[in-house]
């Protein structure tokens, strides 16, 4: 488990939780979402913040990781953000491709 | 009432924010940069730069303190680790021992040593990260105390400021991914209310423990009800230490060599030896601590427990094994531990330090965008009017309080490089170039227009910072093209962190000097719940 992960888990948990509302949902989609799909997206996003603690807690002992959860979250949001009115589509392939990359350094031991 | 007191909220907010954000601006960058204070020290210091640990170090650090120590009462040697490349040696001189001015232990004499050579190195006299350190607690030329109390003050504000600012912007948690570029105030506020929100769980928590730090100056007087007025008692109970009063010296005697005691340590815990404290060298009674790190968690106190061994000087035998432990604290002393230990970052992991050092970033820029903010309301209600004085004297001191304080740490880091090494009160120097371009900064931002003062300072920030690792190439050899600032790796960081803020600021400078294309188009009252009592 690497921080790069638990960092794009963050990632994609956040914008799992910006496409749960409705604005943001077209701003990234283009299009209106029904009720249903911005609660899956909602359940999504919170889903992927649980898994970023379960990282944080495999990463750090309990203190630290707990405290470390939102410091991960906030950084990975911030740029979020920005990316969100400049390049949606970037935001959006990111949210995907982030954790794949993560995971695959993860996995071949680099990252 | 909900209204009013949403409305008596932002009052507090944006006065409170206005009045001390220009301290807490200045509180949480060089806060920031105190995550890195060893390494800004060592930067600073280029002398230590080119010392390597080898087997023979602890060998060397032995034979130096013999030649120039040989009667102290004490020796203490502080070996390399992976934040500083060369060995410190300290002793207490023979005789009595003089108390510190101002109380506490004298800490003796010091020198740094090469830990490949052996050679005694003399760096350039500086207080290096230690003076931004202390700056963000104690700020500079002040009374200590007075100066902790106006920090603490200033810390309880930003408190209020954070609880106000919640109950202000009521839509927060609902907004919180928006951010609408190229609005003006509106582009502000969301930005403000970004780096705020998203990082509010680490403004709480840097701003709660640095209270805590200072709890027993701030809130005596439970302590003093519980022990009557005697706060060393607290102290002692509070937080224990180990009072080991040596006896007198005995009569003089050889002692067995260090490097088999050292190796013998570091082969009983597993890892290398980082320091070893000698209780009256050269005598009958000499005592050698041998201790190696001590991994250190997060609810763990700060000194004591890492794991030691004791040895006879005179004969070599083992008198004592310290295991490693953690030393037993009850749930509060815990909690206490915890935060401070938070505050601090002593736990050493790269990563943690540099995700804290960002996080530190995002609490600058938010305090700085609410300044900001302040300004920008106040410049799209004048329409076309001349600002008065008290908007120009706010515009000014936000200059000088962020691009201002930039170019001030900037300069000191530059002056340290280019002052000459034998300057007389070369440490000082350097601290009154940094007071002197802050001086400067805050004159020319309250005599220059708004916007071009904005430009005028960004360039100066961009140049400055881009030019500190060229100005580190031409004086030093551990630059960024090196064998040592990558064996090193802060001195590498080093730079490239000033590269890096520096494109940063030229990002800025680009953004702000770029002629804007909706210049008169009224951003306002489109969402009146958002800006409704905002700034």
């Amino acid at each position: 488990m690497t921080v790069l992960l638990a960092l794009a888990l963050g990632y994609t948990g956040l914008t799992c939780l910006a496409l749960g509302m409705k604005r943001h949902h077209q701003e990234l989609l283009g299009r209106k979402p029904t009720e249903a799909r911005l609660r899956l997206f909602k359940a999504a996003g919170w889903l992927l913040i649980l898994a970023t603690t379960a990282a944080c807690l495999m990463l750090w002992p309990l203190g630290l990781a707990l405290s470390m959860v939102p410091i991960l979250v906030t950084l990975v949001g911030l740029p979020l953000i920005f990316l969100l009115p400049y390049r949606p589509a970037l935001a959006r392939h990111l949210a995907w491709a982030l954790p794949l990359v993560a995971g695959g350094l993860a996995v071949g031991g680099l990252g | 009432m909900n209204g009013s007191l949403r409305q008596s909220m932002a009052w507090l907010h944006t006065w409170s924010g206005l009045l001390l954000g220009w301290l807490l601006v200045a509180v949480f960058v060089t806060g920031t940069s105190a995550y890195y204070r060893e390494e800004i020290s060592l930067w600073m210091e280029p002398e230590l730069h080119q010392s390597v640990r080898s087997d023979d170090t602890v060998d060397l650090a032995w034979q130096t303190l013999g030649r120039i120590a040989a009667d102290a009462r004490s020796w203490d040697i502080s070996l390399p680790d992976a934040r500083n490349p060369a060995v410190q040696l300290r002793w207490q001189p023979a005789g009595e021992e003089q108390p510190r001015q101002g109380g506490g232990r004298n800490r003796g004499e010091q020198v740094w040593m090469d830990a490949g050579s052996g050679e005694v190195l003399t760096p350039r006299e500086t207080r290096g990260g230690h003076f931004l350190y202390r700056f963000h607690f104690e700020l500079y030329g002040v009374p200590r105390l007075w100066a902790r109390w106006l920090i603490c003050i200033a810390t309880m504000f930003m408190l209020v400021a954070i609880i106000s600012g919640v109950i202000t912007h009521k839509k927060l948690f609902k907004d919180f991914f928006t951010f609408r570029p190229g609005k003006g105030q509106r582009s502000w506020l969301d930005a403000h209310n970004a780096s705020a929100v998203l990082a509010l769980p680490f403004h709480f928590m840097i701003t709660y423990s640095g209270l805590l730090l200072f709890m027993v100056m701030l809130m005596p007087w439970g302590i003093d009800a519980a022990y009557d007025g005697d706060r060393r008692a607290f102290f002692d109970e509070a937080f224990p230490r180990s009072t080991e009063t040596p006896g007198p010296a005995g009569g003089p005697a050889d002692m067995v060599a260090i490097g088999p005691l050292a190796a013998a340590t570091a082969a009983r815990f597993e890892r290398p030896v980082s320091r070893i404290e000698v209780q009256h060298p050269n005598r009958e009674n000499a005592r050698i601590r041998i201790s190696v790190e001590q991994d250190v968690t997060i609810s763990g106190r700060r000194r004591g427990g890492s794991p030691t061994q004791v040895f006879q000087g005179s004969s070599g035998g083992l008198l004592e094994t310290i295991e490693p432990r953690e030393a037993p604290a009850p749930l509060m002393g815990k909690v206490y531990n915890v935060m401070t230990n938070l505050h601090l970052v002593r736990f050493a992991d790269p990563v943690v330090r540099l995700l804290f050092f960002f996080s530190g970033l995002a609490g600058s820029a938010m305090v700085a965008t609410g300044m900001l903010l302040w300004v920008s309301k106040r410049t799209q209600q004048l329409r076309r009017q001349q600002p008065g004085a008290a908007l120009k004297l706010v515009n000014g001191l936000n200059m000088a309080s962020i691009t201002g304080l930039l170019a001030a740490i900037g300069a000191y880091f530059a002056a340290n490089r280019l002052l000459p090494p034998a300057l007389a009160e070369r440490s000082s120097w350097e601290i009154r170039v940094f007071f002197l371009v802050w001086l400067a900064s805050l004159v020319h931002g309250l005599l220059r227009p708004h916007r071009r003062g904005w430009i005028e300072q960004l360039a100066v920030i961009t140049v400055l910072w881009l030019a500190l690792p060229f100005v580190d190439m031409a004086t030093t050899n551990s630059h960024l093209f090196s064998a040592a600032a990558w064996r090193l790796g802060a001195l590498a960081g080093f730079d490239l962190i000033c590269l890096l803020l520096g494109a940063l600021w030229g990002y800025t400078l680009w953004r702000v000097a770029k002629p804007k294309q909706d210049k008169r188009k009224p951003a306002r009252a489109r969402e009146p719940a958002l800006a409704e009592g905002n700034a």
